[in-house]
């Protein structure tokens, strides 16, 4: 197995680097949602004037999404189509990109837009590549060009995630002086892990 | 000491927490890892929860409650149920409280009637990756109102061990970095590879947007 290690310590050094900014991403996008209060006050959402304008020539009888995207397009916007409402009068739907979150309110009589806006700043922007694609409308998800993308760089950022801590184990198990301190960090985290998840899963009445 | 000393000092710990940070995080990295991918991909049928959840649904008689407050016959009501959970949703009316007490794989709407003295309970619980995705994202955070505080300890538990894991995540990227600049010459190949992850996450964050 020795004969592996140069080439696994190359692999876990250099995918390392790669998926490091995308693994910041996720970590410090965790902090976000878990302090959603703390966030507000320093990174307050900041509303841009409201935009409001005529719209020519959409099709209201295809799909909502196709309808929705047909709009965006006479708008000249772009982004991931999150959900559309639809009623008798008006068909709405927010759209994203990371850090800013556009609505657009469309009166389905007199093709009359109101487009409101907010730029949310990077800490959320990372909690929305966070959350993408994510487990909500599955069959709409992936609309844009940057979920597509983002939906692979994701996965790859996992399974690199999954490559680098199988290859540090590795690495570690040949560092001789590591070993024994690195028995007690395993057996530290495991303790941690199983009491935590004992209290999540089966907690005390 | 030396400023040669102290860098070299710095060095070694950097590494020797590296690996043992790695270490104790590992499982965690892991579930979060797994769970994550669960969650992105919602049509992998082995992982399946929804359809395979225990619904039950109970009417049981709760005692003392005419005498209580709002607040404190939630309380009353999941001492008496033997609940425990993030208690979330709740709604106050003259004579009933409706609110949900959850966990990872398992969800319970109740419904309080204070003057028959009745709870109405709706149960849901999952299988294992249900409790999976779960544990990815319970936090106890109120999206409506984020200035509450989680309910239940081990929601704050669960929520301080998650800032932990992140916190270390980011330690393990920079120490990572750290050590890249010390390799000498194998520094530039690592600067081309740490350019192009950087360069996507930035377009990402916060260039995007402009386009």
């Amino acid at each position: 197995m020795k004969k592996y290690y140069p080439l696994v310590r190359q692999l876990h050094l250099y995918l390392g680097l790669f998926i490091s900014p995308f693994i910041l991403i996720f970590s410090l996008s965790a902090l976000v949602f878990n302090h959603v209060d703390y966030i507000n006050q320093v990174s307050p959402i900041k509303k841009l004037p409201d935009i409001k304008t005529r719209l020519q020539r959409i099709p209201y009888d295809t799909t909502d999404l196709a309808t929705a995207k047909a709009i965006l397009r006479t708008l000249n916007l772009d982004g991931e189509v999150d959900f559309i409402s639809k009623d008798d009068d008006h068909i709405s739907f927010p759209v994203h990109k990371p850090g800013l979150l556009t609505k657009i309110r469309v009166d389905t009589h007199t093709d009359s837009v109101v487009i409101t806006r907010q730029e949310v700043g990077p800490l959320r922007a990372m909690t929305y590549l966070h959350a993408m694609p994510g487990q909500h409308n599955a069959k709409m998800r992936g609309n844009s060009g940057f979920i597509k993308v983002w939906r692979v760089l994701a996965d790859t950022a996992v399974y690199l995630i999954l490559f680098l801590s199988v290859s540090g184990v590795f690495l570690w198990w040949f560092l001789k002086v590591e070993r024994t301190l690195g028995v007690y960090a395993l057996l530290t985290g495991a303790f941690l892990f199983i009491g935590l998840l004992l209290l999540l899963l089966y907690p005390f009445p | 000491m030396k400023p040669a000393l102290i860098t070299k000092n710095l060095s070694y710990w950097n590494r020797k927490l590296h690996i043992h940070l790695g270490l104790v995080l590992l499982l965690f990295i892991w579930l979060f890892s797994l769970s994550g991918l669960i969650l992105n991909h919602g049509g992998w049928e082995f992982t399946s929860f929804w359809e395979q959840r225990k619904e039950t649904k109970t009417v049981t008689a709760v005692a003392g409650l005419a005498t209580l407050d709002s607040a404190a016959t939630i309380g009353a009501v999941m001492q008496q149920l033997h609940l425990t959970g993030e208690v979330s949703q709740v709604t106050f009316a003259a004579d009933s409280v409706d609110f949900r007490v959850a966990a990872p794989g398992r969800v319970s709407d109740l419904h309080v009637d204070k003057k028959r003295g009745v709870c109405f309970q709706k149960q849901l619980l999952y299988n294992g990756w249900g409790k999976l995705r779960g544990l990815h994202t319970f936090n106890g955070a109120n999206k409506e109102h984020p200035a509450l505080q989680p309910t239940w300890m081990v929601t704050q538990i669960w929520r301080l061990s998650m800032d932990g894991i992140a916190l270390g995540l980011v330690f393990l990227c920079l120490s990572s970095w750290v050590m890249w600049y010390k390799l000498g010459k194998q520094r530039a190949w690592g600067a081309g590879v740490l350019a192009m992850g950087l360069a996507g996450a930035i377009y990402l964050v916060l260039l995007l947007k402009m386009f």
